[in-house]
């Protein structure tokens, strides 16, 4: 009876401290992915790292290059004008002017990922792109996340990490949209030019931003469906639901909803689930509905 | 044998543990019964519920699952099987409860689960004439498969696995086997208490290795501010808002027929585990039990919680420990309706690591499995029991090999062949019955000559 008592005594001790100490490292929660956490937190430590050593930290990247290379990622960083100072993925990068280099659409990456690092609400910099392997054939879809780190020695540099063939995370598309949004309350409707251009930020993988209002679309959900008269608030889903509708129901105020809905998957022609993330904002006089559509993860 | 007590065995049916052990050992199968409250919580969002709204569903299930389990452990005349066999949400319903709630909201989901609800007590009193289409094997074969229906949950869960696709970590892994280690270690080598609460020490210890290593388990601890302390459960949908399709009916019997089978291999091991000397089954407290199950069902449909159903897991920790007596199952019953009132808590022992859980439930379903064999081999082989075990043990784990398959078939298939429990079940009583049909026919022209000469 002792020994399951201290072994007791042990479990509340632990769970305790557990409860009280506060983690250091980066809030991760809204990710539904362990690989995505995965790649945040290995990401921050490295810009820890060399927060705190500043560019001597570099030497000590490139003398331990396997510990920031796995599989599934890779870190690399570059300096404020896009000069690679380490690569851990291809080497033969570094000392390369990386600022000119643009993914399969023609976008350039470095300008998305200055933007990304601009953007509060996109605390970890996350850009979406595709590249070339060498000696690949089809493009590969990658997502990034970035610091900015003011080094102890005043310099500027930022690290990122990638993961190919990234989830499809929900706050990928709640960083897009809710920056949309933004865009549009600063800007106006003039924006709806670049976020409808499908080689601008707004247009990733299957992915989308799209704007309506209660009676037409002013920039289609879908990606090649430019002559299509489509009318969200009608629109049904494979349950027979109106997401669209029911999301711009549950609105108040300017904080997103998000509605669940059955879309038929493309290549296993059976109903999955798919998430709306869709915000409301009003820009001289007119009330617009920006979203974008993303899938939901499946059960193991 | 009157009282309750068994030799070898902690405490019989009947027996009343004191008052603290009581409590210990019901907060031990507490501790097991909240792996399903998974569900809700995974049903809330795949709705995109609010928070309060996902609070209603976890409380409210909690709520159906703890009188269910206070019910079950009754022995009244109608009502009560009278075993430690606690209820807990029924992952068979889950996927049709979306579905309902998608088509027609709250409303709907909850009126469908009434009438499952009814189904299942509607069939109860019919399993009492089931005797010829339950041979003792095949109760064996459906009580093994009650632990093998649990084996993809907790082994995803063991390996600490959210999302299909998503990477499984070193340390969750390590966290899993060793708390299941301890656990068996507990039992098997440990003595009095430590044998008693071997999962309850294996969780704990689990849980603190996860406090260590895992960095996310300290994450999921370190803010429950938005969470009250003591919250009545609210019904966000309107207490009379029930609605009914009869499109949804055929489906929904289906899953209630099939929750009833699973149950049926619940209530039947839990007896075999209190009665293992007995050669025939008792019906009465089966067909009781299968009432309550149903009755529960019901209940948890008129809450807006989700349906509920015996666990598993939890017949088999009574299995592996020992412990039998029913009144840990009233105990448990009411420590869940109390915690359904208090969300901060449940909401701590809701982040218990997955690695945690899932050797939580492979410890229990060992004991299931092994206890199907055992009583499946007990009596006498021959060729036709090969065929019938054999030809339910394809067509049942195929359902779990291949999903897409049979997502694809034609709808009949579709609505009988569903999870690996219920598929073996029901081709195993067809197969015993076709494979016997050349020893009906004889015996009846045996009896019909019998009666001419």
């Amino acid at each position: 009876m002792k020994t399951v008592r201290r072994l007791w005594l042990l479990a509340i001790t632990a769970t305790l401290a557990g409860c009280s100490s506060q983690p250091r490292g980066p809030n991760t929660s809204m990710y539904q992915y362990r690989d995505t956490r995965d790649l945040v937190s290995f990401v921050w430590k490295a810009a820890e790292f060399l927060r705190e050593y500043g560019l001597e930290g570099i030497h000590d990247l490139r003398e331990n290059r396997e510990e920031y290379r796995t599989p599934d990622y890779y870190l690399y960083v570059y300096d404020m004008r896009g000069n690679a100072l380490f690569h851990a993925g291809m080497p033969y990068l570094e000392g390369r002017n990386m600022g000119q280099m643009e993914d399969h659409r023609g976008r350039n990456i470095q300008n998305m990922i200055s933007s990304a690092l601009q953007d509060s609400g996109n605390p970890h910099g996350w850009v979406h792109y595709s590249w070339w392997e060498p000696e690949g054939f089809y493009p590969v879809p990658k997502s990034s996340c970035h610091f900015l780190v003011l080094t102890c020695g005043g310099d500027s540099l930022i690290v990122g990490g990638g993961m190919d063939y990234p989830h499809e995370e929900r706050e990928f598309i709640r960083i897009l949209v809710d920056n949309a949004a933004d865009r549009i309350l600063e800007q106006g409707i003039r924006v709806l030019e670049t976020i409808a251009d499908p080689a601008s930020a707004y247009s990733y993988r299957d992915v989308k931003v799209f704007v309506f209002t209660e009676d037409t679309v002013l920039v289609s959900p879908v990606l090649e469906g430019g002559g299509v008269n489509l009318s969200l608030m009608s629109a049904t889903d494979t349950a027979g639901n109106r997401p669209f509708a029911m999301a711009v129901e549950k609105l108040e105020g300017d904080a997103g909803v998000w509605q669940v809905f059955l879309a038929r998957d493309r290549y296993r022609r059976m109903p999955e689930k798919k998430i709306l993330y869709l915000r409301r904002v009003v820009s001289a006089g007119d009330t617009l509905y920006l979203g974008a559509v993303t899938d939901m993860p499946e059960a193991p | 044998m009157k009282d309750g007590k068994r030799a070898g065995f902690s405490y019989g049916v009947e027996q009343v543990p004191p008052p603290k052990h009581l409590v210990v050992l019901a907060v031990q199968h507490v501790l097991l019964m909240f792996v399903s409250l998974s569900l809700p919580i995974i049903f809330a969002a795949q709705m995109g519920a609010t928070p309060a709204v996902t609070m209603s569903i976890i409380s409210f299930s909690m709520l159906a699952a703890g009188i269910g389990s206070i019910l079950q452990s009754l022995r009244l005349r109608f009502i009560g099987s009278g075993y430690l066999c606690p209820n807990v949400c029924g992952p068979s319903y889950f996927s049709l409860s979306l579905s309902a709630a998608w088509a027609g909201g709250m409303p709907l989901m909850r009126g469908m689960i009434i009438l499952a609800g009814l189904v299942e007590m509607f069939l109860a009193p019919v399993v009492q004439k089931l005797k010829r289409v339950f041979p003792s094997y095949i109760v064996g074969l459906v009580v093994a498969m009650v632990g093998v229906s649990i084996i993809k949950s907790s082994v995803a869960s063991l390996f600490g696995l959210g999302f299909r696709g998503d990477s499984v970590g070193g340390a969750g892994v390590t966290v899993g086997f060793f708390s299941l280690l301890v656990m068996v270690l507990a039992n098997l080598w440990g003595r009095g208490f430590l044998k008693m609460y071997c999962l309850l020490t294996g969780m704990a210890a689990g849980w603190i290795a996860a406090l260590i290593f895992m960095p996310e388990s300290r994450f999921s601890l370190s803010s429950f501010d938005h969470v009250p302390v003591f919250a009545l459960p609210r019904m966000p949908w309107g207490a009379f808002s029930i609605s009914f399709r009869w499109d949804l009916l055929l489906p929904f019997t289906v899953i209630a027929v099939s929750g009833s089978l699973k149950s049926f291999g619940n209530l039947l091991a839990a007896q075999r585990i209190a009665r293992p000397e007995a050669k025939e089954m008792n019906f009465r407290p089966i067909r009781n039990g299968l009432l309550t199950d149903g009755f529960s069902t019901a209940l948890a449909g008129f809450f807006g919680a989700m349906a509920v159903d015996t666990s598993s897991s939890n017949v088999g920790l009574a299995g592996s420990t020992g412990v039998l007596s029913r009144w840990i199952a009233t105990c448990a019953g009411a420590i869940f309706c109390l915690l359904a009132f208090l969300p901060r808590l449940s909401a701590i022992i809701a982040r218990m690591p997955k690695p945690v859980l899932g050797a939580s439930m492979i410890f229990a379903g060992c004991f299931m499995i092994v206890t199907g064999l055992r009583a499946m081999f007990r009596e006498k082989w021959d060729q036709r029991r090969t065929f019938v075990v054999g030809i339910a043990l394809f067509m049942g784990l195929s359902t779990g090999f291949l999903p897409e398959l049979y997502a694809r078939a034609p709808g009949f298939i579709q609505s009988f062949f569903t999870d690996p429990l219920p598929t073996a079940v029901i081709v195993a009583v067809v197969m015993n019955q076709v494979v016997n049909l050349d020893t009906l026919i004889w015996n009846r022209s045996a009896g019909e000559d019998h009666e001419g000469g």
